[in-house]
This record gives structure tokens, C-alpha cells and sequence, in this order.
């Protein structure tokens, strides 16, 4: 048994590249070994480093054994020249070849033998073609080559059983060499196993295992923070991204001047975390500390970088509080004219055109969620005022919470200072989801605004491409709704915007919007839905008669039917509402004369008028109830008919000879099934 | 400040002089500023153009670099809307580069072995220059002090061979070699002038000019007469003339965006048009060097 070890030395590559290229070299040596049916140790690693992608593999056999099989060569009838040739290429004489009937003719053949290949040879064949495999996510070319890796690829060493493999991979030779030093590319030296090279590096500080150096970081870090009685935010991105910068982490604590901590701390973390990879700290009460983490890929023994790391956050601050000193006496309501100044989108106006249209949809959602119509008129007004800030020029993606920040400042109402800084939440799937109805309101508006404008000015998204994100938008619409349980009437508030529009002078085609943006946001609660794992049957039935003013009921309905659809009273409701309408399929369709309902008077036996009975009761139950539904009661109501459909098929033939009585009897079954209508359309269910 | 200047302290001057020493030493062609405003060193032509085509080339120049929404009329102490890059161009780029810009740090007193020196990822783009390249940014115990590029694509065209461009931000490697944390307070030269001896009243002036007195009517104009007789040039196969009508435009476009007056919709438009020019000389470029 012996172990295949492969290095490729490159320049520096990106975090997330070194995450992909593990993955396809994983992938790929994983189908070499089993294309091959070569045993191998499935629980190999593929380590990384800036600089190293690092293979390692080991219970490898060094031959494996090929069983004979027969060869099939050209036709009898082909010209001999085919037949020289074949037996050129299998290495063998003529004595050896034979003569066989096949389906298609009389074809020559050859018997090639059980015979042994070493592993070593395999590997050296096919390791070219496994690096080429790997599917960069982002590569490049450098200098003359042809070759596209993450960065200039400079050396790789291959070791199968100690002994180097001789392959080449463009321009470059394997080896049983590397580089030692990464930074200036010199000092090459020999290895001839992985535990030797990992011994080596480990004595000069360097860790090849990402997962090692992500313990070190961690362990390092909560000896500190326990210590000094600090926290530090779980951030599993950065730290990743961390560990995927650094070969030898030492791991600093540096600080900030206290004054700093004035500024919004959105601001401070954005700072460290996104600019510069600190770690920022927290108290226990989890305010800002000014201490922070750098996570340096050199033991500072003269304390340059520690040095260095404050200068560069104190000039990067001091930039930021010039900035926020600045821009927060601004006044805000007087800024917003100068938001005419700011194109919002070519074809949907200024910045200042949309928030009159937010403020006037705004301000008609406030009647539905009984707010202060003042108070969100206000906050639509100057919402989109920072974005004129320095601050929101330095920090893009602190729009809104800059913005928010501003307004409290200058003393605005604690609801619209919180809706203006949480007007762009959600924003997809896994956000942060706004929770005061002020923010709801404004974030709704937002969000309308701009999917009936994109829709007006024909930008949706197409199955491909969807540069401005406008799904999320719509997703992030959806969310609002039913996680906070919001009853709006959404399709007048879509007539509402484009009207919104219209007095502005756009003239869209709203019909055309009115329909497909319905079935564009239909179809993000699907995805929702999906996300939510509700069964794809229950999905598509509960988006079958409930539009767009009926999101949230039917998140509620899928939601209560996907959890007991598996239990007595799913599996009776639905069991009684397939009895039915399978009969409704089978028989001839019913005349298009349908009644709609039961003529009592012919009814002949008693199941008839009890099932008659209850499906009125249910009926009356469904006319009683008012927007507090309760779902599961509905369930229970409609699996209880259960009897009377069981004993009415049980002991009534449908088919009566009398097609009068027959077709009362569809009729009934018919009112049958529109009761459970008010549910939703079981017909897509599957039993 | 002047009494405070230590002997070995390295100036602003002297670290130009060590660049341009060293990277001579490596056989770069050392040129001098390309005489017109441009945004950054890369729209020298010795850089766009030269980067085209089959032919080697090794340079290495200063290049004064004009930014002018940067502009904080030298109230900012990281800002500027005028300041200096030291560029290295090589085509194709050499297996050692790593090692000869580490050493070319040593060369101004950066020791790679006692300070943290980290290649970030960083891709450029460059719209107006049809250009883009992956690289990183160089950071020096956090600090950004280099550009580091591996060119592969350049006005629209790829590029074959590829050339590395190395980018060091002058300015931000003297304030870390001098340990300042206002860019006016660099030592000029040895006799204790000041950057802001030289500069101050630039920033402050230039500043006023392109945020305010601008003549915004006259701009727009311009910018149509320069991409005018750019595409004239064109026709005419003369691409080196052509390009310096195509920076001008690109620097007016620059004055009215830092003006205010492109929206974001004309500002794609503009850059588009830019990119147009640019493409269009890099192709009568390739066919002089062939």
C-alpha cells in the first residue's frame, strides 16, 4: 500500500479559489481511483495554502490487477491493411488472432491476457489530464503559456510510493522538489513523502492542514478574549476567509484611540471586517471595544505589524469621522431636493420621484396597518437622503443604516429613524427580517416601487440573468408578508403604484403588469415554499386558487397541510375528497348544464340526504368563519365527512340506470368537491 | 516638523530614485511622465499600447495621476486629486516577479521579513480602457502600498503575451516609510521641503476648479471635439496621436463627472464611448507592430 502526494506551488491564490480547486481536485482524483477500480482511502484531504494546493492520498495499491478480455478488430472482409494494424496496436502476432460470428458479421478478434498495471504508470498517464479537469471558478494566463490556473503556477511535485512521477502539465515537469520559501521562490528541496514535508513546514511555522490553522486562529483567539473578557461576533465567512490567507497565523491584538467608538459602530465593523479582515471585539454587553484582532502571516517580533495595522485603522477611521462628523448635521429634510440631482433609474425618474411615489404608497399601507400616516409620509421623504452622504459614497453597503443614524441624530422619531435604517431589509432569503410595522411599511413600499417599475420599463429578469436582483426583491416582498403575518390587499396596492406612476407622467401598460408581476411573485412564494420543504404537490395546489391578495393564506394553509398530511385527519380529508372527484373524472364530463347543486327532491335513500346534510353544515362552517381562520379546524371540519362519503359510495351506485338520478347524484358529488374549494384545490394532491 | 527629520529617513525624492535604480537595474526602459492628464499610470501609452501585441517590453516611469472627484481641496490627509504612481510594465511577465518586487521593496527599506506582506486578492477592470487583468493589492502590515496585475485583456483585445503591471502608490509607501499619517507631512527632499510645501495649494485650487468653476457647457463640447478627431485619426492609421485625443477626452469626462453634471445613466454612455475609441486605436496599433 503506498501514498500518492502531489503539491502545486503557485502565487498567491485567492481565498475563494483555493476553496474551489480543493473541491474539483478532490472530486476529480475521487473518479480517477474509481474509474480505474483502484482502492483508496475515501477519507483523503486536499489541504491549501496561498501558495500550496496540496494532495494526499494514501492505501493505494501499488499494481492493480486487469482481468483478460476479448478484443474485438476489424470485419474478415476489411482490407488486410486494417487487420495489420490491429494487431500493430495490441502488440501481438497473427497466430493469436481469431476468427468470430458476431450480430453484424464475421469480425477478427484477440484474447488479451489478464495482466498487471502499476498504479505509478496510471497516475503518471492520467495526472495531466485530472489538473486540467479542475473547473476554475476565475483563472488566468501569465506570460507565453497557454495554461489557465488561479495564479501563475510555478512547481509541482508528485510522489507515488516515494518515488517521484514523471508527468508534464504544460510547460511545467513534475518533480520530487518545491520551493521553501514562498515569498521570494527560492531554496528547492526534495521530498519523498507527505509526512516528511508536513514535519518540515510545521518546524518553520507553517501549517499545510487549513483545518489546523483554523483551530489555531480559534484557540488563540478565545485565550485572549477570555482573558481580557471581551466576545467577538461568530463570523464563520471571515474567519474562513482568514484561515485561507495565512500559512503561519499569529494571531495580534491591536486597539483603536477610544474616541472612535462616537461613530456608529456599522461603520467601525464594516471598516475592520470588510476593508482590512480584523476581527472587531465586543464587551459583554456586546458593545464595540476598541481592541481587535489582525491575524498576521508573521510573528511580529519587532512589533512593525502591529504598528503598522493601528496607523492603517486610525487613518481609515479618522476618514470615516471627518465623514460622519460632516455629514450628520446635514440637515435631511432640506437635502431632499437635491435628490432631483440623483437619477434613481433610466426611465423611472430622480431619487426624488420615487420616494413621492414611497411616500403616497407608503401613506396608503398605513391605513391597513393602522400607523401614523405622518410619521411614514416622513420617513419615505428622507429615506433616500444618505445616499448623497460621503459616508454612503465610502460605505455602500451601509445605505439606509447610515441614513437611519442621520435621522436620529437630528432628533427624528425613534419608528422613523428604525424604518429608515431598515428599509432595505430583507434582503433575500437568509436576512435579517424588519419587524416594526413603520419599517415593514417603508420596506413594502420600497420594494413595490421598484418591482412595478422594472416591470413598467420591461426589465424582469429573464431565466438567466436577473442583473437587478429583482428577484430578491420579490422574495424579500413575500417574506414581509408572511413572516410577519400582514394582511394587504396587494394586487389594489400594485394598481395603486402604477397609478403612482401614471401621475408622474409613466405610462405603463398595467394589465400587462398587473399579470405578470402576479405570476412572478406567485412564483417566488413557490420558491419559498420550497425553501420551507412543503411537499411540491401542496405547493402547487395552494397557489391554484389563492393569488396574490392571498400570500399569507397560503403560506398557512400549505404550511398546516404539509404537517398533517401524513396524519388521520390529512389522510381522511384527503381520502374522502379523491372517493369523489375520481368518480367526477371517470364518468363522462359533466354536462355543461351543471347546476351547481343537488336537486334534494330526487334523492332516494337516506346516505344521499346525509351527505347532503353535512356538505351544507361545512359550507355553513366556511360562510361563518372571518379572517381568523383556524386551518386546522378547517381540516378536521372537512375530514369529517369521512362517514358520510364512505357509507353513501359503500352503498349508492353513482351510475343509476335513470341518467336523472345519476346525474343528481354527480351534482352532489360535485358540491362535494367545491366545499373543500375553500381550503384549497385537492386535485393536485397526490394520495 | 523640518527639525524632526532623522538623517536615514528616506524621501519622498529618494524613494523615486531607488525605484527608478532598481527597476533599471532589472533592464526596464526608464521613461518620464506621459505629458498629458491622465487618471492612472496604466493609460500611459507605454503601457495600453505596449502591452499589445507580440512584441517584449520592460518599463518603468513615474506618472502623475489626476483623480479629480478625489479632490478634498488638501483639507483630507489621505486625499488627493493629483498624485503619483510609480509604475513597472514587463511583457511577457517574468517567472520571478514575486521575488524582483519584494526585493524592489528592500530597495526603499521594506523588509518582506519583518513586516506582514500579503497579496489580497484584487481584479482589475478598466471600462474607458476596455482592460482588465487579475491580480492582487499588495498590503504591507495592512496597509495597500502596490497594485500587482496580470494583464488579460487590453482595449477589447486579449492579450498574448501576457504582461504583469506593477502599481506602487507613492504616496502611500512614503507615508508608511515615514511612519505619517498626513499626506502633507512627507519629506520632499533632504533639505526638509514638505509635500505640502509643493502641493497644498494645487489640491486647493484644482479642487475648486473641478468641483465649481468648471465650465461644464464648454467641457461637453470639448469632449465631443477630441472623440471627433480621434475617430479621424483613426481612419488615418496614425494610433499614437490618436490615443493622446482619446486620454483627452477621457480626462474632460473626469472634470464633468467630478462636476457633478453626468448622470448615472450618461456615465455609462460616456465610458462606452471612451472604451469605442480605445478599442478602436489598440486595433491600428496591432497592425503597426505586426
Amino acid at each position: 500500500m503506498s501514498e500518492l502526494f502531489v503539491e502545486l506551488f503557485s502565487e498567491e491564490i485567492p481565498a475563494r479559489l483555493q476553496v474551489n480547486a480543493r473541491n474539483e481536485l478532490k472530486k476529480n482524483i475521487k473518479n480517477f481511483f474509481i474509474d480505474n477500480q483502484i482502492k483508496f482511502n475515501e477519507n483523503f484531504n486536499v489541504y491549501s495554502t496561498p501558495n500550496r494546493l496540496v494532495l494526499h492520498v494514501d492505501k493505494i495499491p501499488n499494481e492493480i490487477k486487469l482481468s483478460s478480455e476479448e478484443i474485438k478488430g476489424p470485419n474478415v472482409n476489411a482490407p488486410e491493411k486494417a487487420l495489420e494494424g490491429f494487431i500493430r496496436s495490441n502488440n501481438t502476432i497473427l497466430e493469436k488472432i481469431f476468427k468470430k460470428n458476431t450480430e453484424k458479421g464475421e469480425f477478427y478478434f484477440f484474447n488479451k491476457e489478464s495482466r498487471k498495471i502499476k498504479v505509478s504508470d496510471l497516475l503518471e498517464k492520467n495526472l495531466s489530464e485530472i489538473l486540467k479537469k479542475i473547473a476554475w471558478n476565475k483563472s488566468m494566463k501569465w506570460a507565453n503559456y497557454d495554461l489557465y490556473w488561479g495564479r501563475p503556477l510555478k512547481s509541482i511535485l508528485a510522489i507515488f510510493n516515494k518515488k517521484p512521477l514523471n508527468f508534464d502539465f504544460s510547460h511545467i515537469n513534475s518533480s520530487n522538489k518545491t520551493f521553501i520559501d514562498k515569498s521570494l521562490e527560492e531554496g528547492m528541496k526534495i521530498f519523498n513523502d507527505f509526512h516528511s514535508y508536513l514535519k518540515f513546514f510545521k518546524q518553520k511555522g507553517i501549517l499545510i492542514d487549513q483545518g489546523l490553522r483554523k483551530k489555531i486562529i480559534q484557540n488563540k483567539i478565545n485565550e485572549i478574549i477570555n482573558k481580557k473578557n471581551l466576545k467577538i461576533e461568530q463570523n464563520d465567512r471571515l474567519i474562513d476567509e482568514i484561515v485561507n490567507i495565512v500559512e503561519k497565523p499569529a494571531v495580534i491584538v491591536c486597539d483603536f484611540d477610544k474616541k472612535f467608538l462616537n461613530i456608529p459602530s456599522e461603520i467601525l465593523i464594516t471598516t475592520m471586517q470588510s476593508h482590512q479582515k480584523y476581527l472587531p471585539t465586543f464587551d459583554k454587553k456586546n458593545n464595540l471595544t476598541n481592541n481587535f484582532f489582525v491575524v498576521s502571516d508573521i510573528k511580529d517580533t519587532k512589533g512593525f505589524v502591529k504598528l503598522g495595522n493601528q496607523r492603517v485603522i486610525e487613518a481609515r477611521l479618522s476618514d470615516a469621522e471627518f465623514f460622519w462628523e460632516k455629514n450628520k448635521t446635514q440637515n435631511l429634510v432640506k437635502q431632499v431636493d437635491k435628490l432631483k440631482n440623483i437619477n434613481y433609474f433610466k426611465g423611472l425618474g430622480s431619487y426624488f420621484d420615487k420616494i413621492q411615489r414611497m411616500r403616497k404608497l407608503s401613506s396608503l399601507i398605513s391605513d391597513d396597518f393602522l400607523i401614523s400616516k405622518d410619521k411614514i409620509e416622513i420617513a419615505s421623504s428622507i429615506c433616500k437622503v444618505d445616499l448623497m452622504s460621503d459616508l454612503v459614497g465610502e460605505f455602500p453597503e451601509l445605505q439606509g443604516i447610515v441614513g437611519g443614524h442621520f435621522a436620529r441624530f437630528q432628533g427624528f422619531d425613534k419608528e422613523v429613524c428604525l424604518a429608515v435604517s431598515e428599509q432595505y431589509l430583507p434582503n433575500g432569503m437568509e436576512s435579517k427580517l424588519p419587524k416594526k410595522m413603520y419599517s415593514v411599511a417603508l420596506s413594502l413600499s420600497d420594494k413595490l416601487d421598484s418591482l412595478v417599475g422594472f416591470f413598467g420599463i420591461n426589465l424582469k429578469p429573464t431565466s438567466s440573468k436577473d442583473p437587478y436582483a429583482i428577484r430578491r426583491m420579490a422574495i424579500s416582498l413575500v417574506r414581509l408578508i408572511v413572516e410577519n403575518e400582514i394582511k394587504i390587499k396587494l394586487k389594489d396596492l400594485i394598481v395603486y403604484t402604477c397609478s403612482v406612476y401614471r401621475d408622474q407622467g409613466y405610462e405603463f401598460d398595467i394589465k400587462k403588469i398587473q399579470n405578470e408581476l402576479s405570476d412572478f411573485i406567485i412564483e417566488r412564494l413557490k420558491n419559498y415554499l420550497k425553501e420551507k420543504k412543503i411537499r411540491q404537490d401542496i405547493i402547487e395546489s395552494s397557489t391554484f386558487l389563492l393569488g396574490l391578495d392571498d400570500i399569507l393564506k397560503a403560506y398557512k394553509k400549505s404550511l398546516c397541510l404539509n404537517k398533517n398530511i401524513k396524519k388521520e385527519i390529512g389522510i381522511e380529508t384527503i381520502a374522502a375528497y379523491k372517493r369523489s372527484s375520481n368518480i367526477l373524472n371517470t364518468v363522462e364530463k359533466m354536462s355543461t348544464e351543471s347546476l351547481g347543486f343537488a336537486d334534494p327532491g330526487l334523492f332516494k335513500n337516506d346516505y344521499e340526504k346525509k351527505l347532503y346534510k353535512k356538505i351544507n353544515d361545512i359550507r355553513k362552517y366556511f360562510l361563518s368563519i372571518g379572517k381568523d381562520e383556524n386551518y386546522e379546524e378547517s381540516l378536521k371540519i372537512l375530514s369529517s365527512i369521512k362517514n358520510e362519503v364512505n357509507d353513501f359510495f359503500d352503498n349508492v351506485i353513482v351510475n343509476d340506470e335513470d341518467i336523472i338520478i345519476k346525474k343528481n347524484r354527480l351534482e352532489l358529488l360535485n358540491m362535494l368537491c367545491k366545499i373543500f374549494d375553500n381550503y384549497f384545490n385537492f386535485s393536485k394532491i397526490e394520495a | 516638523m523640518v527639525s524632526k527629520i532623522k538623517k536615514k529617513t528616506l524621501s519622498f525624492q529618494d524613494t523615486i530614485f531607488n525605484l527608478q535604480k532598481y527597476w533599471s537595474k532589472k533592464g526596464c526602459v526608464i521613461l518620464q511622465p506621459y505629458d498629458l492628464e491622465v487618471g492612472a499610470g496604466t493609460f500611459h501609452p507605454a503601457t495600453t499600447l505596449r502591452s499589445l501585441g507580440p512584441k517584449p517590453w520592460k518599463t518603468a516611469y513615474v506618472q502623475p495621476s489626476r483623480r479629480p472627484t478625489d479632490g478634498r481641496y488638501g483639507d483630507n490627509p489621505n486625499r488627493l486629486q493629483h498624485y503619483y504612481q510609480f509604475q513597472v510594465l514587463i511583457k511577457p511577465s517574468p517567472k520571478e516577479i514575486k521575488k524582483m518586487y519584494l526585493n524592489s521593496l528592500s530597495s526603499i527599506g521594506i523588509n518582506h521579513e519583518e513586516h506582514d506582506i500579503r497579496f489580497v486578492e484584487d481584479d482589475w477592470e478598466s471600462p474607458t480602457l476596455g482592460a482588465a487583468g487579475l491580480g492582487w493589492e499588495v498590503w504591507c502590515d495592512g496597509m495597500e502600498v502596490t497594485q500587482f496585475t496580470y494583464f488579460q485583456q487590453m482595449a477589447g483585445v486579449e492579450c498574448k503575451p501576457v504582461s504583469v503591471e506593477i502599481t506602487y502608490g507613492l504616496e502611500r509607501l512614503c507615508m508608511f516609510i515615514q511612519n505619517k499619517k498626513s499626506v502633507f507631512d512627507l519629506i520632499w527632499n533632504d533639505e526638509g521641503i514638505t509635500y505640502k510645501d509643493v502641493f497644498h495649494q494645487s489640491e486647493k485650487e484644482f479642487s475648486a476648479y473641478n468641483f465649481e468653476y468648471a465650465n461644464t457647457d464648454n467641457l461637453f463640447k470639448i469632449f465631443e471635439m477630441f472623440e471627433e478627431e480621434t475617430k479621424l485619426l483613426v481612419e488615418k492609421k496614425i494610433s499614437l496621436p490618436a490615443y493622446d485625443q482619446c486620454l483627452k477626452c477621457s480626462h474632460v469626462f473626469n472634470i464633468l463627472d467630478a462636476r457633478g453634471v453626468i448622470s448615472v445613466a450618461q456615465r455609462a454612455e460616456y465610458i462606452a464611448r471612451i472604451r469605442e475609441l480605445t478599442k478602436s486605436i489598440g486595433k491600428v496599433w496591432i497592425e503597426s507592430q505586426s
